[in-house]
């Protein structure tokens, strides 16, 4: 256990100095919030079905936290650790680099949990946003949509021969997925191609099951966005794990 | 008797289609410092990462303090220090950070403030990694390595890149180590440092260990390997270790030296 923590400690530390990480994660997302919040404000209208613009972004925003930690902060590190053969120095020792990784991977799912507390914190002290689901259902649709975003992250590292390549990959999937999805703009304003084109990015489910879960919406409405998620997940760990095996980490 | 610490026995290793370790044998005794010479390309990394257990050999047999390292390699690193031909460190951690980190992974690790003393890095504990000078890197790692209280320390090109001065300072680092106890295995293109550090040698060619013993009778394997007019009893290591390289061969062939 001394050594977990040891890993976490270290590995925590150097998210919060990884300016890029730090800022997307935590300040980018806040920032967003009170931006738009200062335009449109809270007050309920027809157009989000008597919820108010805010607290349909919350909802969009904190997928786009799960964007930053999982398309960028997790597999850049461990694309990066790899190709610099730091994962190897760890395995020469007591601890390996399965142990290494594992606490990278809850490293950036705590970094993205105190990335939706805060969003969620200023988001009800500054705007009051309704949150009218339970916090159960909640915070499993929240554990879905980090599972199969991370897998996709992961999955980059594995088919990515180097880091230039991750990187590329991981660069382009989230910006393109942070602008499409719904995450950034709310799906509404999108003309008709382009809400089919969002329908094929897994951002795009999970700003879908987060905001019907925050609204307390029947299943039924986000049911599909589930299936997608779950086999995102089950696919990217399914290949990324045979990928990995074909690696060579010396 | 001195205590036998490890036993490399026929040793292959193979990637794909390359033969990198055909042949290795030799044995590593308690206390003492064995050099592993050889030209690039001769499997000196390829064998020692075997024996450190991070590859699993295609072929032969190797114990390591009395275990197969490759089999029970998380135990056998409690043990053993381990400085690697290529180490990277994350980019945004200091010093005292990664020591620290380090020092979480054994049960009984040494004080790592005292080596920081000890190996001249305690005003650099607050630097980042990164802006470390190559001898200050170097030294870093024989910190890590040095960690657990190693029996065994096994380092690959130590000294590759540093300038003489720090390379002096590092063979009076590891003098000062065998001293208190621990064995050293040492990988080293370098001559002269074997020459005052070791006590044996290996020498690899092409996969193979052509010659395991002491320097002086690595003297006598040479002399009675060459032309009589090629040797004067004056010859250093370094120019031994060049009548027996098969690059050596290659420019006498094509009537460069």
């Amino acid at each position: 256990m001394k050594k977990v923590i040891a890993i976490f400690q270290t590995e925590s530390r150097l998210f919060m100095r990884d300016f890029f990480a730090f800022f997307f994660t935590f300040a980018f997302p806040v920032f967003m919030l009170l931006l738009y919040g200062s335009i449109y404000g809270n007050e309920p209208t027809p157009y989000f079905e008597g919820q108010g613009t805010m607290d349909v972004s919350v909802p969009a925003y904190a997928a786009m936290i799960i964007g930053v930690t999982g398309l960028m902060a997790f597999p850049l590190t461990i694309s990066t650790y790899k190709e610099q053969k730091i994962y190897k120095r760890f395995d020469a020792s007591p601890v390996g680099k399965g142990m290494i990784m594992a606490v990278q991977a809850a490293v950036n799912v705590s970094m993205t949990v105190i990335g939706f507390i805060l969003l969620f914190v200023i988001g009800k002290l500054v705007y009051d946003i309704r949150i009218q689901g339970d916090w159960f259902t909640i915070a499993l649709a929240m554990l879905l949509s980090i599972a199969c975003i991370f897998s996709l992250g992961f999955f980059f590292t594995a088919l990515s021969p180097s880091t230039k390549i991750n990187n590329l990959l991981c660069y382009i999937s989230y910006f393109v997925m942070i602008f499409l999805s719904g995450a950034t703009m709310p799906k509404e304003l999108f003309p008709d191609v382009i809400i089919k084109v969002s329908k094929f990015l897994p951002l795009t489910h999970v700003v879908n099951t987060l905001q019907g879960t925050f609204r307390n919406a029947p299943v039924g409405q986000y049911r599909d966005s589930l299936v997608v998620l779950a086999a995102v997940m089950v696919f990217c760990v399914a290949a990324g794990a045979l990928l990995y095996k074909k690696k060579s980490w010396m | 008797m001195r205590e036998k610490l490890a036993q490399i026995e026929r040793l292959k290793m193979r990637y794909g289609t390359v033969n990198a370790v055909t042949d290795v044998s030799f044995e590593l005794y308690e206390g003492e410092i064995l050099a592993l010479i050889g030209p690039n390309g001769s499997g000196k990394t390829s064998t020692v990462e075997c024996l450190e257990g991070l590859r699993k050999p295609t072929g032969g047999k190797i114990e390591l303090l009395g275990c197969d390292p490759h089999e029970n390699r998380r135990q056998i690193y409690k043990e053993i220090g381990i400085q690697l031909q290529e180490t990277e460190y994350p980019d945004n951690i200091r010093v005292k950070e990664l020591c620290r980190l380090f020092s979480a992974f054994y049960d009984r690790p040494v004080n790592w403030q005292a080596l920081l003393e000890q190996l001249g890095l305690s005003e650099k504990a607050n630097r980042m990694v990164k802006k470390l000078s190559g001898g200050e890197k170097q030294r870093l790692s024989i910190l890590l390595a040095l960690l657990p209280h190693p029996k065994i320390l096994i380092l690959d090109e130590l000294t590759t890149g540093l300038d003489p001065e720090v390379r002096r300072g590092m063979w009076e680092s590891l003098k000062q180590i065998r001293q208190s106890g621990t064995t050293i295995l040492l990988v080293s293109h370098y001559l002269d440092e074997v020459e005052y550090l070791a006590d044996r040698l290996v020498y690899l060619e092409s996969g193979r260990s052509r010659f395991v013993g002491s320097l002086d009778e690595f003297r006598h394997f040479v002399r009675s390997k060459v032309p009589a007019e090629d040797w004067k009893e004056s010859l250093t290591l370094e120019e031994i270790y060049l009548l027996m390289s098969p690059k050596t061969e290659t420019l006498r062939w094509e009537g460069i030296l």
